[in-house]
């Protein structure tokens, strides 16, 4: 579904990615974890197309298609979700209007017409049961005076209205107490199949004990240093990331 | 076109007579032939300005009608200006307690030459502007003021005696503050206006703190000018204790150029005592990433007129200016706030704050606020407020409720609503000094 | 994304949807201005003599004043003998029903949205629909009169109701007010007169729509609003205008009246034609509005959409005169190609115990400049007065300007003012937000317009509401920062 070639990226002229291959199937969830400042969020933010990012070597190709050459909006319409790590507020804007705006875009853009009312406020009512999302939440403005914890729930709220090929969560646990963690989790759990894939860009294993990822990756310095599977992010939690600094530190001397 | 009032006003008169009979056969003619220009080009545009009446936006709340009733000569007029000994209870006025500092004293805008407080180091230099003619910083600002506008300015370009020069070097951080006393007395009504110039060096940092005081029984205008250069990576903090007494009628104008990377912090508080004080200061942020504080504190009595005008000038990007203005109005007193900030084109990334706060006392006080924001540049972030009000009724009662009196909690109130302002003053003993001028003033004192 | 050049372009290349021109006869006075065009007028008119005494003193006021010099920008000349003061569809004194109305010109306010049929008409909203000077037809007027309700034109109410006009015309807005006011005096056509009698609460909308059609013309209404003790009345205007390279010239005037316990609701939606991109052409926009709250607990609320026009100076006023009265401003006014809007309100509070609000939201595109301009003052005998003022600017794009000018003056220290205004860019984080949900940046900015506007959009009608909605999203098409 996705392939990550050689990618390279600068902000404000300093290189961030230096090089990043990966790989994503359909059904496939990967982690990608990393200490602060590894580049993590800027793979995210590069993969959904945020306008200070410069790429500046390699390619990315999703669904056959090469995303790089996409508007941020396209991408979305094509299926890239990208659970933000700060979702913004926006005052005045309804949180059920805006999801309507964007459920319509995203149809019109696979040829389908928009859902009547009925059918929008049917599909609106399954995903906030799903995801648990608080049906009061859902007429405030977007996000606005909204907690942490459900702003988070939101942007999963949206994923299951959405209905996105592939989620980039970024750090989507990052402050949220457990039982915020757990129902988000359940509800990506629930969004999982067969023909969708999850990227979840995390700094703790902690995450990873609930959403059970099929690979992990360790991202350090803008590079993949180590991928395997989900008993490398048990290693990472024992170990911390120091051991592979070392060795990343070591690979490149030897280069 | 010339104001339909000026001719009648006595001051106005004098002014033209005594240039006249100055540039003819008295004191410019000993000045460089660019300076008598540059006066003749000042005298020219007063004459046709004249004095601002209230049609003019920036008076439109600042009627001068009643202050320039009076009759004020120009008489003594010197250029080089010839120094008269301070009177010492004025001295005692103007003393700040136990603060360590190098004082100069300026009696009707003429420094003697004298400096107290331990001897200067090397790389701060004061001379009498009349007297630095030759410094290349002064003279660049000399050739300048033929473009003002303003009708003060001019009328300063074209009469100005004398003042203080201040340069100091590259790099140098002068650790003691320098404080800089005016003094005004005279025995009969006088128009004095001296004219400052500042010049910090690139990296260097200074601290100045001004003190206005006067005696006597004569009605003296100050019309004031000084221009201060605030050169890259320098820092400068400038406080200024308006403390003059009645019959003092003060325009003070203050224009500062930022240059790259400067800072610029000013203090402008105002005390009951003259009848009239019009500040109007200007920070021109000319290059990028400057700072600029601008913290104003005016408290107003008996039928005094306090106008602040201030104007920050966003000319360049990444720019941060804050200003916090704040109002006591007591009596029949009239308060006129008016900031503006402008924000040109090229002045992308401008932080630019701005907060007016008024508390209206008395039943007879006014006041009229005018905040402006001009934006032409779009990645900015910009916000002003204005407010005025009184007492908060439940402060005032939780106060009274632990037995405190009413005017003593009233006084207490208004120490609180000074202190947003007083608490950023850096010198702990000037901010003692300007809390203790507040309470002579205000009603818990008599409480 | 599109870049900034683009979007520029986009924003200038977007048409002006009322741009046609009605082609039908009329009777056009030629240009110029003196005192036979006003007695012309007035006769076309067959109005009492004091009518017009009263508009020759405003052209004697208008001859004494100077065109205004305190905005932030210059003002080109107007040469006032250049417009024609009068012109109405030939061959009609007065219209008795609908089917004597000119088809052209009932497909006119048609193709405007506006149909005059009651059949077809709104709902819940009686119009007077106006075009060029002459009110054409008025609808629900029957059913309105059952309540003594009187809503017509202005020149049928000097006819039929003279004590009213009489006693009130001029009375918030002198005949010397200032220059575009005089004018007004001098030379005003025609507009809507509303009398809302006590305690009645008007069960429908009334709404006037203004056109101006011919060449060289100007438009000099004239509305009068009075709402008696206890009464209630809600009233919208809108107005359009072709497109033509010329500056047009539009000077109304509105004077609303609420006595005690009355309460006037006032909503414009105005889209006047704003030029092209270079600046050429577009309608003047300068326009006196101002009412009173004469008696007790009397409310006056000011709502306006401002899109249209080359050049808006509006400031609606209100004088709080009655104690615990309360006066409204809420504005959204959008500017982009080279438009112009200078705007605001001005608060007098008199009474004791008086109120006001002011929420004023400016959006400035391309070259376009917004400033907010507004007064609140306080009497001395205005104790316990209150004045809450908001006024927000956002930019789109680097060549536009937002400015921000209040007036505060207080004379009473019982009064509590606060006034609050920011700038800032359109949130780029915001659209991009917008954007990963998949939605383009072009609608992206106009759900953010509509919910930055929100506060004020919700004081419109709600018939009105959607429609100004929509007005913003189409003004403010493509203009992406």
């Amino acid at each position: 579904m996705l392939t990550i070639k050689n990618l390279h990226a600068e902000v404000e002229e300093k290189q961030i990615l230096k090089g990043i291959n990966l790989s994503v199937n359909a059904g496939e969830v990967h982690a990608i974890m990393g200490p602060n400042g590894s580049g993590k969020s800027s793979l995210a933010s590069v993969l959904a197309g945020r306008e200070n990012y410069q790429v500046t070597q390699g390619e990315v190709i999703f669904k056959g298609l090469n995303l790089l050459d996409m508007n941020p909006e396209v991408r979305a319409r094509e299926g890239v979700f990208l659970a933000f790590q700060y979702p913004i507020e926006i005052p005045g804007v309804s949180n059920i209007n805006f999801l309507k705006t964007a459920l319509a875009e995203i149809r019109a853009h696979k040829g389908l017409p928009p859902l009547d009312a009925k059918e929008f406020l049917k599909m609106s009512r399954e995903k906030q049961k799903l995801v648990e999302f608080d049906a009061q939440l859902v007429n405030r403005s977007l996000n606005e005076g909204f907690s942490g914890g459900e702003k988070k729930r939101n942007e999963i709220f949206q994923l299951a209205m959405l209905e996105p090929a592939l989620s980039i969560l970024d750090e989507t646990d990052s402050g949220l107490d457990i039982d915020a963690l757990r129902i988000v989790s359940k509800g990506v759990n629930k969004l999982r199949s067969e023909n969708n894939a999850f990227i979840i860009i995390t700094h703790y294993q902690r995450l990873l004990e609930y959403i059970v990822p099929d690979f992990v990756h360790v991202l350090y310095d803008g590079r993949i240093v180590k991928s395997g599977t989900k008993e490398l992010a048990l290693e990472l939690e024992e170990k911390g990331y120091d051991w592979l600094k070392e060795d990343a530190r070591e690979k490149a001397t030897t280069i | 076109m010339s104001m339909t009032s000026s001719p009648s006003i006595p001051l106005f008169e004098e002014v033209v007579n005594g240039f006249h009979k100055l540039s003819v056969s008295g004191g410019t003619q000993q000045e460089s032939s660019d300076l008598r220009r540059t006066r003749q080009q000042a005298f020219d545009k007063f004459r046709e300005l004249g004095f601002p009446s209230i049609r003019h936006e920036d008076w439109r709340y600042t009627n001068l009608a009643r202050f320039l009733k009076d009759e004020f000569t120009i008489e003594g007029w010197e250029v080089s200006g010839k120094a008269v000994l301070p009177d010492a209870a004025l001295l005692k006025k103007a003393e700040i307690a136990s603060l360590d500092c190098y004082q100069v004293v300026l009696v009707n805008g003429v420094w003697d030459g004298k400096v107290t407080g331990g001897t200067l180091p090397g790389n701060i230099r004061l001379l009498k502007v009349a007297e630095a003619r030759q410094d290349p910083a002064l003279s660049l600002y000399f050739e300048k003021q033929a473009g003002w506008s303003e009708h003060f300015a001019n009328l300063n370009g074209a009469l100005f005696s004398d003042g203080l020069f201040i340069r100091v070097d590259a790099g140098a951080t002068i650790e003691k503050p320098l404080h800089v006393v005016h003094v005004y007395t005279s025995e009969n009504n006088l128009l004095v206006q001296p004219r400052n110039v500042w010049v910090i060096h690139r990296n260097a940092e200074l601290s100045v703190i001004e003190t206005l005081v006067s005696g006597g029984e004569a009605k003296i205008w100050v019309n004031g000018l000084t221009e201060i250069l605030v050169h890259a990576d320098a820092r400068f903090h400038h406080t200024m204790l308006q403390t003059a007494g009645a019959g003092v009628r003060l325009v003070q104008q203050t224009t500062v150029h930022q240059q790259r990377q400067s800072l610029y912090n000013n203090f402008t508080i105002t005390l009951p005592g003259a009848d009239l004080v019009r500040n109007d200061l200007q920070t021109r942020l000319e290059e990028d990433h400057t700072e600029t504080h601008l913290y104003g504190l005016y408290l107003a009595a008996g039928s005094q007129l306090v106008d602040n005008h201030t104007l920050v000038d966003h000319q360049k990007p990444h720019c941060l200016s804050n200003e916090l203005y704040k109002g006591v109005l007591l009596e029949q007193s009239t308060g006129v706030f008016n900031g503006k900030v402008y924000v040109h084109q090229d002045a992308q990334k401008t932080n630019a704050f701005q907060q007016n706060n008024n508390l209206v006392i008395s039943k007879k006080a006014t006041i009229d606020s005018k905040p402006q924001l001009e934006i032409f540049a779009d990645d900015v972030k910009c916000s002003h407020g204005s407010t005025v009000g009184q007492f908060s009724e439940e402060a005032l009662f939780y106060l009274r409720a632990r037995g405190i009196g009413e005017e003593a909690a009233k006084g207490l109130l208004i120490n609180a609503f000074a202190f947003d302002v007083t608490e950023k003053i850096r010198i702990p003993e000037v901010e003692a000094h300007v809390n203790e001028l507040i309470s002579l003033h205000i009603p818990v004192n008599h409480a | 994304m599109p870049n900034d050049n683009e979007i520029i372009d986009n924003i200038a290349n977007k048409e002006y949807e009322f741009g046609f021109v009605t082609d039908i006869e009329m009777d056009i006075l030629p240009a110029g201005l003196n005192e036979n065009t006003i007695r012309y007028i007035s006769e076309k008119k067959k109005e009492p003599e004091w009518l017009l005494e009263w508009r020759l003193k405003g052209f004697l006021a208008f001859q004494k004043q100077k065109l205004p010099e305190w905005q932030n920008f210059e003002l080109p000349p107007i040469d006032f003998q250049k417009i024609s003061y009068y012109a109405a569809p030939r061959n009609k004194k007065k219209y008795n029903s609908l089917d004597e109305v000119d088809p052209e010109l009932l497909a006119t306010f048609e193709k405007l949205g506006i149909p005059l049929s009651e059949q077809k008409a709104l709902t819940g909203v009686a119009v007077d629909a106006v075009f060029d000077s002459i009110s054409i037809a008025t609808t629900y007027k029957d059913k309105l009169k059952e309540l003594g309700i009187i809503f017509c034109s202005f020149g049928e109410a000097v006819q039929e109701h003279p004590e009213l006009v009489r006693k009130y015309v001029g009375s918030v807005v002198p005949h010397s007010d200032n220059i575009f006011a005089a004018l007004n005096a001098a030379v005003f056509s025609d507009g809507s007169f509303v009398y809302i009698p006590k305690g009645v609460r008007c069960p429908m909308e009334l709404s006037t729509y203004f056109r101006i059609n011919t060449e060289n013309t100007g438009q000099f209404e004239r509305t009068l609003i009075i709402a008696d003790e206890g009464s209630y009345v809600s009233y919208l205007e809108g107005c359009t205008a072709p497109t033509r390279d010329e500056n047009q010239l539009h000077a109304a005037v509105v004077e609303l009246i609420a006595l005690e316990n009355a309460e006037i609701k006032y909503s414009t939606v105005q889209n006047w034609y704003p030029g092209d991109k270079d600046g050429k052409g577009g309608i003047y926009n300068f326009v006196t509005k101002r009412g009173i709250c004469k008696g007790a607990n009397a409310k006056i609320s000011w709502t306006q959409v401002e899109t249209g026009s080359a050049i808006t100076w509006k400031y609606p006023s209100v004088i709080l005169q009655g104690d615990n009265s309360t006066g409204e401003f809420y504005s959204v006014a959008v500017t982009r190609n080279r438009q112009i809007a200078d705007t605001g309100t001005k608060m007098y509070h008199i009474g004791r115990n008086t109120r006001s609000r002011i929420i004023s939201k400016g959006i400035s595109a391309g070259h376009g400049n917004n400033s907010y301009r507004g007064l609140v003052q306080i009497g001395p005998k205005a104790d316990d007065a209150r004045n809450f003022t908001q006024c927000d600017s956002l930019l789109i794009g680097d060549q536009c300007g937002a400015h921000t000018f209040p007036y505060i003056e207080s004379k009473n220290n019982t009064a509590t003012v606060e006034h609050e205004a920011t700038t800032s860019k359109i949130g780029e984080d915001q659209i991009f937000y917008l954007n990963q949900r998949g939605i383009d940046s072009e609608k992206a900015v106009a759900l953010i317009i509509n919910g930055y506007a929100k506060e004020v959009l919700n004081q419109l009608p709600m018939e009105f509401a959607v429609e100004a909605q929509k007005l913003l999203s189409i003004t403010l098409e493509g203009s992406v920062g």
